[in-house]
């Protein structure tokens, strides 16, 4: 019981440090005074490197649907749908949850593990001795290159993960091109794949202030270092769930 | 006005008193050297006149300004903090960045500075440290004392009116102790900074302050010149400044 209460205390606690660090993040964005070499070094860390783990996740997850979906929808003679199915599942679901665990355990878990170990080796404490704001030279370049390079990732990986079901369907199910891309064209809208991008801005947010929230927080020299990092990864792929339980939940037609 | 003042300053950090109502004052242009026994908040004293940490009570001045809660907040502090060099104990290298990258950091930071001055001052530093030629090198590869002078780089290339130096020397050989030492001393003869510096190299800290303070318990039990700091009046700074193993020290750390 009273481990119960421990583990809730320690949970809003936590969950309260990381909307103190979200607002001083929101708080340093203005006026946007950002270092641009730390900003292009995280993008380029964070976006460039992801994308062969990316491409190679999102295609078999997209010819993995394909592959389960396409024996029915042959069976009924449904040919059409074919492509629908997939490219449906893909947009709105698991391309962007997905590739946010992808993303959250590469880029997150790096991220964590570098700001935790700059903070037991004193050097945010040296840096704000020179006058700098870790929040604005550190952790704003670095929330702003995740939110952003998750979004740019789930959109290359929806792409990568529909060619990988038409390459299934193609190959594997015998289902001609232009069935496959009327089945995409026709039957997908522009809200399906919107969907699945505003979500990948959310899970991009709750990678990043996790992440953060946890490198900076850390206790414990570096031993912390290694905890901090489980942290940051439990709580991110947690808020993941969570987070797309509730955007699919408000935006359901 | 004072450099430096602090008013019945407490320090806590868990259950453990580090420092004790303490208070203390540094003139303008004035140097001080702070001695004690390992863990006894040397660090933590810097710390908190850099505003790193906070004090549970009490209040600190630097150079005109309340730099304790409530009174300032972070942010108000960066002003401050420019006119402020610090060496870590740590040496709180950026790892990010190269040597000469570490060293030119705050004169890039501050802004306004022509690239071409800025590598000149960094040159110059790095030789005065005896690190020409390493300027490249990432501080992953570096020894322990090149990491230090490294330090000293940093903390000393943007001229500032208050330093502090947490064991500047600790480390290094006795020629660059002796060095760095005589950098230091010429850089405060140019600048006329004020000096708080922690040494365990209590002789050659002597040439570099006017006066040292003997912190033991959480108090500053001790405060004299720096010259006779062997003679001093106290047994017990006496007796730590000798290294001897008898004495109320001993008797008293156990
Ligand atoms: N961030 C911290 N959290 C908890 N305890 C701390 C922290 N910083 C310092 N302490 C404690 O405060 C005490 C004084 O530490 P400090 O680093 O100031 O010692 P010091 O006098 O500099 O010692 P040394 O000569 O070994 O460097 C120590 O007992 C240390 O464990
Ligand atoms: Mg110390």
């Amino acid at each position: 019981m009273t481990g119960l209460g421990a583990a809730a205390l320690r949970l809003c606690r936590e969950l309260g440090g990381m909307l103190v660090l979200a607002g001083s993040v929101l708080r340093a964005l203005v006026p946007p005074r950002l270092d641009r070499r730390e900003l292009a070094k995280n993008l380029h860390k964070m976006g460039n490197r992801s994308v062969p783990i990316v491409v190679l996740t999102a295609f078999f997850a997209g010819a993995l649907m394909m592959l389960q979906s396409g024996p029915f929808v042959k069976k009924l003679g449904a040919t059409s749908l074919a492509g629908w199915g997939a490219g449906y599942a893909v947009l709105r679901e698991i391309g962007p949850i997905l590739i946010a665990l992808m993303f959250s355990g590469r880029v997150g878990a790096n991220t964590t593990a570098e700001l935790a170990t700059m903070t037991v080796t004193e050097q945010l404490d040296g840096l704000r001795a020179l006058a700098i704001d870790p929040i604005r030279y550190l952790i704003v370049p670095r929330v702003l290159s995740m939110i952003a390079m998750l979004a740019v990732l789930t959109v290359i990986g929806d792409a990568v993960a529909i060619g990988g079901a038409a390459v299934v369907g193609r190959l594997m199910l015998d289902i001609e091109w232009s069935t496959l891309f009327h089945s995409f064209a026709d039957n997908l809208e522009p809200a399906d794949f919107l969907h699945g991008v505003w979500k990948s801005l959310a899970f991009g947010g709750a990678i990043a202030i996790a992440s953060c929230y946890f490198g900076v927080s850390v206790r414990g020299g570096t031993v912390g270092v290694g905890r901090a990092v489980n942290a940051a990864v439990v709580a991110s792929a947690v808020s993941i769930l969570v987070l797309d339980f509730f955007v699919t939940y408000v935006s359901a037609p | 006005m004072s450099a430096l003042v602090l008013t019945h300053v407490t320090k806590r950090y868990g259950t453990r008193l580090v420092l004790d109502d303490i208070s203390l004052e540094l003139a303008r242009g004035a140097r001080l050297g702070l001695i004690g026994p390992a863990a006894s908040g040397k660090s933590v004293l810097l710390k908190l006149v850099a505003g790193l940490e906070q004090p549970d009570a009490g209040t600190i001045t630097v150079l005109g300004d309340t730099i304790t809660r409530p009174h300032v907040r972070e942010v108000d502090l960066g002003e401050l903090r420019k006119r402020i060099g610090m060496l870590f104990q740590s040496y709180a290298l950026f790892d990010f960045l190269d040597v000469a990258g570490n060293v030119a950091f705050p004169l890039e930071q501050r802004g306004g500075i022509p690239a071409a001055e800025i590598a000149e001052r960094v040159a110059a530093r790095l030789r005065a440290v005896g690190l020409a030629g390493s300027e490249r090198k990432l501080v992953g590869e570096l020894s322990g004392g090149m990491k230090k002078r490294t330090g000293i780089a940093r903390a000393t290339v943007a001229d500032a009116e208050l330093v502090l130096y947490d064991e500047p020397t600790a480390g290094l050989d006795p020629v660059t102790t002796q060095k760095i030492y005589d950098l230091l001393a010429a850089d405060q003869q140019r600048t006329g900074a004020s000096v708080l510096a922690v040494s365990s190299d209590v002789a050659a800290l002597a040439e570099l302050v006017d006066e040292i303070a003997f912190l033991y318990r959480g108090k500053i039990v001790y405060r004299g010149p720096a010259r006779s700091i062997r003679d001093a009046p106290d047994p017990l700074v006496r007796q730590f400044v000798r290294g001897e193993l008898d004495g109320p020290l001993t008797e008293a750390i156990g």
